[in-house]
């Protein structure tokens, strides 16, 4: 019996890694790195510094990403609390230093790295929302009572991420949230609710924002949320990633050739303006194969959250391919102009310990509850 | 194990929800390769003009750093413009233009020109490349008007550290050098940029944050030559604050000038407020060396010399303080009652303490020695009797509220605390309890006791102002280029001793013989009209060797440090100071003669020999 649990348990889960997932993390990460390597090399930073550090963060993801597929993922469903409580508290500490610095700070100093807790906060909000929503999942619809305590887990994160501030990371958990109750099956009545309640917010914002703010007022603001993008306040930097995006052509300008990227500074290039420097350098056909990747592992994510052996595993899954389905929307939208300029890494390929290691994480768990989908106990 | 089966529930009714969000995830990544598709296919011809042609470019505005002055607000530290000519290997299409006309004006050879070139050509296309700095004005107006043109050819104006007074107050002002990139990681976004110069030490480094300023952004256009057409937009530097000592520079400058010997140190404070009036630690170096980046060979020099000038000796030079270290075992002896004023002592020379000979320095002996001529002619063997009677903790207590053991807490940022040992630190470093041995070599400021220059300058200011310890400090004010005083220094008393003023004033009548009297060691600081009180110190760097031997002949590193420590504090401007000559000799002898200097420019007394 212990025998077959842990055969059960060990051996059948790794005979059905889940490589397809896993390979495509790895591979957008070298991208990424490469990519980096381009974006900073510009910078006339004569070491490799970022480098180094993102190759440090990759490696380290990947040990985390063996611990992770080791134990079974119901654990997840065990702490989900304890871990999205911890969370909060990472917020809090963040937001408190950044008051006493008087500045803008998303981060805690932890020496080697700076961990930036509202990445993994996203991934904090899919497990809590997992666990509350799984027991219900299937049997029943969801219905507006069940979404109260649903939206507190939600609203909490947002708030504390909003005040850092951040609102690009503020947009994408509430997001994230919607689509993990929309994917939990509510009842025709809540997402009714839910589509007007969507529909009149974007229609107050549209109107009342245009009434009651002035035009400065309204300038003073957005570089209040956002202020490292658009230090003039022009579109200068949406202009400039278009340029290099556009100049890119089919194939690209060759790696380390980009004039853009090797000429001007778009000061985030290496992280939330990475897409600048593939579209430059490798032209479409390099986007299309990124794009490709990130569509490959959604769909595939998908697949998983279909046949997860339960509903938190399903929840989760969804919701952890919901967090990297937003952020490409919303970052390869926003270097191509199409939509507002936020804080949103890409994921795998943008720079940074903790972006990388919450990605990681995501595949982790996808993986981890499609490796187990055979596994029942009895 | 049955809420397990029952969790499996194979029939969650999702594939709804997957087929909407599959539908989703296809249009999105439909729109986004569609809209990629216009970019790079369709405009990408016109992008391509764009990115080569008329592009915008965001100039960053490095922000002028703000001056340090002395307190008469002479300038100490300034920004001064460096014109250097640089080039965009990939913009530069007429190199031999460049080959033809800049070797006459830069007065090298064509040939020279023609390798840096080269190189540059190998170096990334669109970095600039630097090929000449610091270009006189005539250069500069000969380049732009005979290459002002020539695209990829650029004459840049950048700030650099300019310091009028070049090694005076070096340690204190200290350098500048360009940003690593460990500090680009720590610092927040934007705030620098690779090849930033910023503070390193010193002042320059602990005061970083105000004088640095506020970079501000020139986007501007550039035509197919690589030309600005203009600029569209623009936010301007701020000028960082400037920071005001309190100290004066003329006296900073004749001090570190009758400071002729190798190495060593002196601190004055005003023992009133603690405002620090001179800080010298020498060897020093020319802080220009370091301006905009110090060559390689001199850094080398500068690393690899024997006497460390890039060390603050002020406040990092660590002295077994010597016999100034008298006083402060006197008033431990005084306030604990182990002796009275009038108590005295047989001193023959030498004492002999658990089968160990603990000699005095004179070899004679005093005879019959009292408090007031102990002091005065520094006898040793006084005070190992009275370290003995009062213990090493006893002794320890008291060096702690003189400020011995703790740092200062002047504004520079690794100043180092000394040692005060006392028995639990024993224990703790070595294992065994504290012995009579120690009490004794204590007594004298021997043994492991451990003292910074400003240390023994803060111990003087204390006995001068009768027993209340000021915080020294060296910042009079900070003020924002708008003229707003953003930080203005008020003196800050740490503690008051407390002592009995009876007993206080005991210690100064014997530091005012120590200069006065006959027999006093101090008599080389003597001078006429002016009240000085002073404590002579010869700090032993090596166990005694044989006293026979004459000075010249026992190798620099094996002489004693020569130390004096004085006051004055009846006059309106009070002074106290520490002088430490390393290897010197003896105090009296050597430190005393340039602290009379000193004392003399301070209270402009034409100095006459004695």
């Amino acid at each position: 019996m212990a025998y077959f649990e842990i055969h059960n348990k060990f051996v059948v889960s790794f005979g059905r890694l889940e490589w397809s997932i896993i390979s495509v993390s790895v591979i957008l990460t070298m991208i990424g790195i490469a990519l980096i390597y381009s974006a900073t090399a510009s910078l006339g930073v004569h070491d490799k510094t970022f480098v180094v550090k993102q190759i440090a963060w990759f490696s380290l993801g990947i040990v985390m990403l063996t611990a992770l597929l080791i134990v079974d993922y119901r654990i997840f469903e065990k702490y989900s609390f304890w871990i999205y409580l911890g969370i909060i508290v990472a917020l809090i500490v963040v937001w408190s230093i950044g008051r006493v610095t008087a500045g803008s700070r998303r981060w805690i100093d932890l020496g080697l790295m700076r961990f930036q807790p509202s990445e993994f906060a996203k991934v904090a909000v899919v497990l809590a929302l997992s666990r509350l929503l799984g027991e219900k999942f299937g049997s029943a619809p969801i219905e507006l009572s069940d979404l109260i305590k649903p939206f507190g887990i939600i609203i909490l994160p947002v708030a504390l991420v909003l005040v850092q501030p951040d609102l690009g990371t503020a947009i994408v958990i509430f997001l994230i949230g919607v689509s993990v109750v929309l994917f939990a099956g509510p009842s025709k009545r809540v997402v009714a609710w839910l589509f007007a309640a969507g529909i009149s917010v974007m229609v107050w914002t549209y109107f009342f924002s245009g009434k009651l703010l002035l035009d400065y007022q309204k300038k003073r603001i957005a570089t209040f949320l956002n202020p490292d993008y658009d230090p003039l306040g022009s579109g200068y930097h949406i202009i400039q990633s278009q340029i290099a995006i556009g100049s890119g052509g089919l194939t690209g300008q060759g790696f380390l050739q980009g004039a853009q990227n090797q000429l001007m500074f778009l000061p985030v290039k290496h992280t939330d303006f990475i897409f600048t420097i593939l579209a430059e350098e490798f032209g479409f056909i390099g986007c299309l194969i990124v794009l490709g990747l990130f569509a490959a592992y959604l769909f595939r994510g998908l697949s998983i959250a279909h046949k997860a052996r339960d509903g938190f595993g399903s929840l989760a899954t969804f919701g952890c391919i919901s967090i990297i389905f937003w952020h490409v929307t919303i970052n390869v939208g926003m270097v191509m102009g199409l939509l507002p300029v936020v804080g949103v890494p890409l994921n795998f390929l943008s720079y940074g310990g903790s972006s990388l290691l919450a990605s990681f994480t995501i595949t982790a768990l996808v993986a981890n509850v499609s490796m187990r989908r055979f596994n029942y106990y009895s | 194990m049955s809420e397990y089966i029952r969790s499996y529930d194979k029939t969650h009714n999702s594939r709804l929800q997957i087929l909407i969000a599959s539908a989703i995830v296809i249009m999105t990544f439909s729109i986004l390769i569609s809209k990629l598709w216009r970019l790079q296919l369709i405009e990408g011809e016109y992008f391509s003009e764009m990115s080569y042609s008329n592009r915008t470019r965001l100039l960053r505005l490095a922000p002028p750093r703000g001056s340090i002055t002395d307190c008469n607000g002479k300038i100490l530290a300034q920004n001064q413009p460096n014109f250097s000519l640089s080039v965009f290997p990939g913009e530069l299409r007429e190199p031999e233009k460049l080959i033809e006309i800049a070797p006459s004006i830069l007065g090298i050879s064509p040939e020279r020109m023609r390798i840096m070139l080269l190189n540059a050509s190998n170096s990334p296309k669109y970095k600039m490349f630097q090929l000449k700095r610091n270009l006189s004005i005539e250069e500069v107006s000969l380049l732009k008007s005979n290459l002002g043109d020539t695209k990829g050819v650029v004459i840049e104006a950048k700030p650099y550290r300019q310091y009028p007074y070049r090694e005076s107050l070096c340690h204190v002002l200290g350098t500048l050098g360009e940003i690593s990139s460990e500090e680009l990681m720590k610092s927040e976004r934007f705030v620098y940029k690779p090849g930033d110069l910023v503070g390193k030490t010193g002042i320059e480094k602990d005061y970083e944050s105000y004088l640095k300023g506020e970079e501000g952004w020139n986007q501007i256009e550039i035509d197919a030559k690589g030309r600005q057409i203009g600029t569209t937009n623009k936010i301007l530097p701020q000028k960082g604050a400037d920071i005001m000592l309190t100290l004066d520079i003329d006296l900073q400058k004749y001090v570190e000038q009758v400071f002729v010997e190798r190495a060593g140190s002196v601190v004055a404070l005003d023992p009133e407020t603690g405002r620090v009036l001179a800080l010298v630690s020498k060897p020093d170096f020319d802080l220009n060396l370091f301006s905009p980046s110090i060559s390689e060979r001199n850094w080398k020099n500068l690393n690899s010399d024997p006497l460390h000038p890039l060390e603050n000796r002020a406040i990092r030079g660590l002295y077994a303080p010597g016999s100034t270290f008298k006083m402060v075992t006197a008033m431990a002896g005084l306030s604990y009652g182990v002796i009275r004023p009038e108590t005295t002592f047989d001193c023959a020379g030498e004492l002999e303490v658990s089968n160990q000979t603990y000699r005095c320095w004179k070899q004679r002996g005093h005879g019959k020695v009292s408090l007031h001529k102990a002091l005065v002619e520094s006898c040793d063997v006084y005070f190992y009797e009275l370290g003995l009677s009062l213990g090493a903790d006893r002794i320890a207590k008291y060096a702690s509220l003189f400020g011995f053991g703790t740092a200062s807490g002047i504004e520079l940022s690794n100043e180092l605390p000394g040692l005060v040992p006392n028995s639990a630190w024993k224990q703790r470093r070595y294992g065994s309890p504290i012995k009579d041995g120690d009490s004794v070599t204590m007594s004298i400021g021997q043994g492991y006791l451990l003292s910074t220059p400003i240390q023994m300058a803060a111990m003087m200011a204390a006995v001068a102002n009768n027993g209340k310890v000021m915080k020294p400090y060296l910042i009079h004010k900070i003020v924002s280029a708008d003229g707003r005083a953003l930080f203005e220094n008020q003196p800050v008393q740490k503690w008051d001793t407390s002592f009995d003023y009876k007993h206080i004033q005991l210690l100064q009548k014997a530091l005012k013989d120590v200069v006065e009297d006959k027999s006093g060691t101090g008599r080389k600081s003597f001078i006429p009209g002016l009240r000085v009180h002073a404590k002579t110190g010869t700090s032993q760097v090596i166990t005694e060797k044989d006293r026979i031997t004459e000075m010249d002949q026992v190798p620099y590193h094996e002489r004693t440090h020569a130390m004096f420590v004085a006051y004055v504090n009846d006059r309106p401007k009070k002074i106290a100071l520490s002088v430490i000559v390393e290897h010197g000799g003896g105090g009296g002898a050597v430190a005393a003669p340039i602290a009379r200097k000193i004392l003399c420019k301070y209270y402009d007394i034409p100095e006459s020999p004695q």
